[in-house]
């Protein structure tokens, strides 16, 4: 039982931010290689804003979410806007310039030093009974956040009208422009949405056991896992996460313990070899890349 | 003819070449000031700085001021030999500090070893070169040391443990780590204990509960760590998360004393060669005063490798007199003692062969819940370092 928790958390964690690869890849086929260090700036944020609202850690958190919506909004506006035209090559190089910048601010800003949100908030992270498996709080919010992030993008990009036009965007943003949607609107849209999982992630993540600025490799960890699911598609993310994950949990316990650096990696070479598309990818698309 | 000086002083500044003689004794440090690892590296190194600064305050060593250069080597090695280099060629360093990774030795011994400038290691683990017989340019004041940091460890867990002792083991995934918990592993077995489990657990790892859940499974009454503190922290965390009531005991790096409070777990124990603040010595206070006076980013709790580091180079310069050049210094250092004032348990004694300390004491704290403090729970205990 407990086993099953542990797959159930980890792959919460890879499926919250590996759905942010799958958003900016699938409206603008951009690989965004600093959203690890995008994930880890929330949490820095929630640090920000616990001194800026003491006592009140709903509201510090809040906030922090918000900020980390703008900033994915502000890295459109002021980076990768201006890459848009641009060779695919040159907006991903700036996401790495990205997030060599984000690492080397956050430690001229807040050191190097391990980091406890949940202790700047004030808040206690208190075990959890599912019947013989425990769970901590922010654990289980993180369960609970991924569910609902995937429910609420699921019925957004199926139902919504900026959703519809997003999708509209990935297929073909030249005819999506032709019928007026504003392409832009939409790349930054993408990038504010994005940024929010990732930062949901580092958040719930820090809150849980605290993070240091190394907390990025835990970003490009969850990379394989969209890639499994296929680069394009938000099921597939949730589906990548679930097997990388389980294959980490289940070699940990019963194979040796080093093998969970490694096995997200051979999870994806077998599926690059088998359907280099993912599970669910579009195969049309991959081939273009 | 003014124009002349000033194209030479300019070519002098180009080239780095000094414009007079050195006035000053000039040590030179590389440490990983930036990048992840800095956590642990620049508290100490910041402590050093203190320590130094604080020194020439008080008119410097023999008359003569201390210059303390330093440099950022990002836990680099190729960054670490590059300032190596130009610490000794254009800095005209007598003495070299590293404070950083162990990956930034290899290159920095090599450049030291070629300008035979005598090389300190004051908050990265000691190498196997400065314990006997020793390298005789590399000293180490470092408080942590292989092999007797898992003696005294497990002869604490012995000596506290009621009935049989099945212990597990948890490392990080890199070199020193491993190896020093392999040896804890051989040394419980010849110490009639029962190893159950040994968890080596990568550094970039998003849940620690999948390698606590293993361990924990395994039965363990004792789990020992020697890793980097985020290791021991977050699986100690971890195994409390699945409702393991059972002791751990932990390496007391520079992040213990702020951490023990948060953790508030009387049964978390940490061991370490440097006295905890809550001791409250002299030395202590100085050391408050004078991270508060400088206005230091870092919590003075964690400046002791530092302090220490800055001790042993006051000494060494003392001892070497003026003017000093590499080689004064080097044959001062292989007689040195110094009187850590009560920062370790006994003084940092050098000789000829041996550059790490003829004999190494541990403390043992933990978080006392009924005092709401920080609690000695093991005074000083000695082994002589052979």
């Amino acid at each position: 039982m407990q086993l099953v928790v542990n797959i159930l958390v980890l792959a919460s964690i890879y499926a919250l931010i590996a759905c942010g690869y799958v958003l900016i890849y699938r409206v603008s086929r951009v690989l965004n290689l600093a959203h690890g260090e995008l994930m880890m700036l929330g949490a820095y944020l929630v640090l920000a804003t616990a001194s800026l609202f003491d006592q009140h850690p709903a509201l510090a958190l809040a906030a922090a979410v918000f900020l980390s919506l703008v900033s994915g909004g502000l890295v459109y506006v002021f980076l990768m806007r201006k890459m848009t035209g641009e060779m695919v090559l040159a907006a991903i190089l700036t996401t790495v310039a990205l997030g060599i910048f984000i690492k080397g601010m956050v430690v001229l800003i807040w050191s190097a030093q391990q980091q406890y949100p949940a202790q700047a908030l004030g808040v206690s992270n208190p075990s959890l009974s599912i019947g013989v498996a425990s769970i901590s709080l922010w654990s289980a919010a993180l369960v609970g956040v991924t569910a609902s992030t995937y429910a609420s993008l699921f019925v957004f990009l199926r139902f919504g009208r900026w959703g519809m036009r997003m999708r509209a965007a990935g297929q073909n943003p030249l005819l999506a422009a032709q019928r007026g949607i504003n392409l832009h609107g939409i790349y930054a849209l993408a990038w504010c949405l994005s940024t929010l999982t990732g930062a949901c992630a580092g958040i719930l993540m820090a809150l849980d056991s605290g993070f240091t600025v190394n907390m990025p490799v835990i970003g490009l960890k969850a990379f394989p896992a969209a890639l499994v699911g296929g680069l394009d598609s938000l099921g597939g993310a949730l589906l990548g996460a679930l097997i990388v994950a389980s294959a980490e949990v289940l070699l940990i316990y019963y194979v040796d313990p080093l093998l969970s650096d490694v096995v997200p990696f051979l999870v994806l070479i077998a599926m690059l070899i088998v359907r280099p598309w993912g599970l669910f990818g579009t195969r049309e698309e991959l081939d273009r890349v | 003819m003014f124009k002349k000086t000033l194209l030479g002083t300019i070519l002098a500044s180009a080239l780095g070449l000094p414009a007079v003689a050195q006035d000053a004794y000039v040590i030179g440090l590389t440490g990983a000031l930036t990048g992840p690892p800095s956590s642990t590296y620049a508290p100490a190194v910041e402590g050093l700085r203190i320590y130094i600064d604080r020194v020439n305050a008080s008119g410097g060593v023999n008359g003569k001021p201390i210059k303390l250069i330093l440099e950022d080597d990002g836990a680099q090695p190729s960054k670490a030999a590059a300032n190596t280099k130009k610490l000794i060629t254009q800095d005209k360093a007598v003495l070299l500090v590293n404070a950083s990774l162990s990956s930034t030795y290899a290159p920095m011994v090599a450049e030291s070893k070629n300008a035979q400038v005598p090389l300190l290691f004051a908050s990265g683990v000691c190498p196997q070169s400065v314990y006997p017989p020793a390298d005789p340019l590399q000293f180490c004041t470092t408080g942590y040391a292989a092999n007797y940091d898992s003696q005294a460890a497990l002869d604490f867990v012995k000596a506290n443990a009621k009935g049989a002792v099945k212990i597990g083991f948890a490392a990080m995934a890199i070199p020193l780590s491993r190896g020093e918990i392999d040896h804890a592993e051989s040394l419980s077995k010849t110490m009639g204990m029962t190893p159950v489990d040994k968890e080596v657990i990568p550094p970039p790892t998003a849940d620690y509960t999948p390698f606590a859940t293993k361990l924990k499974d395994a039965g363990p009454n004792w789990v020992y760590s020697w890793a980097p503190w985020v290791t021991q922290v977050r699986t100690f965390e971890a195994l409390r998360k699945l409702g393991w009531k059972d002791a751990m005991i932990a390496w007391a790096h520079l992040e213990s004393e702020t951490e023990l409070p948060r953790l508030k777990d009387d049964r978390f124990y940490v061991i370490g060669a440097n006295a905890l603040f809550q001791d409250d010595l002299p030395v202590h206070k100085e050391i408050i005063e004078a991270a508060k006076k400088a206005d230091s980013k870092y919590p003075p709790t964690m400046m002791t490798e530092g302090w220490i580091g800055g001790m042993a180079i006051e000494a060494a310069l003392k001892a070497a007199g003026w003017p000093a050049d590499a080689a004064r210094i080097r044959n001062a250092m292989e007689t040195m003692k110094l009187d850590t004032k009560g920062l370790r348990g006994s003084v940092i004694e050098w000789t000829k062969d041996n550059h790490f300390r003829t004999r190494l004491d541990y403390r043992v704290y933990r978080w006392d819940s009924a005092k709401s403090s920080i609690v000695r729970v093991q005074d000083w205990k000695s082994y002589a370092v052979k």
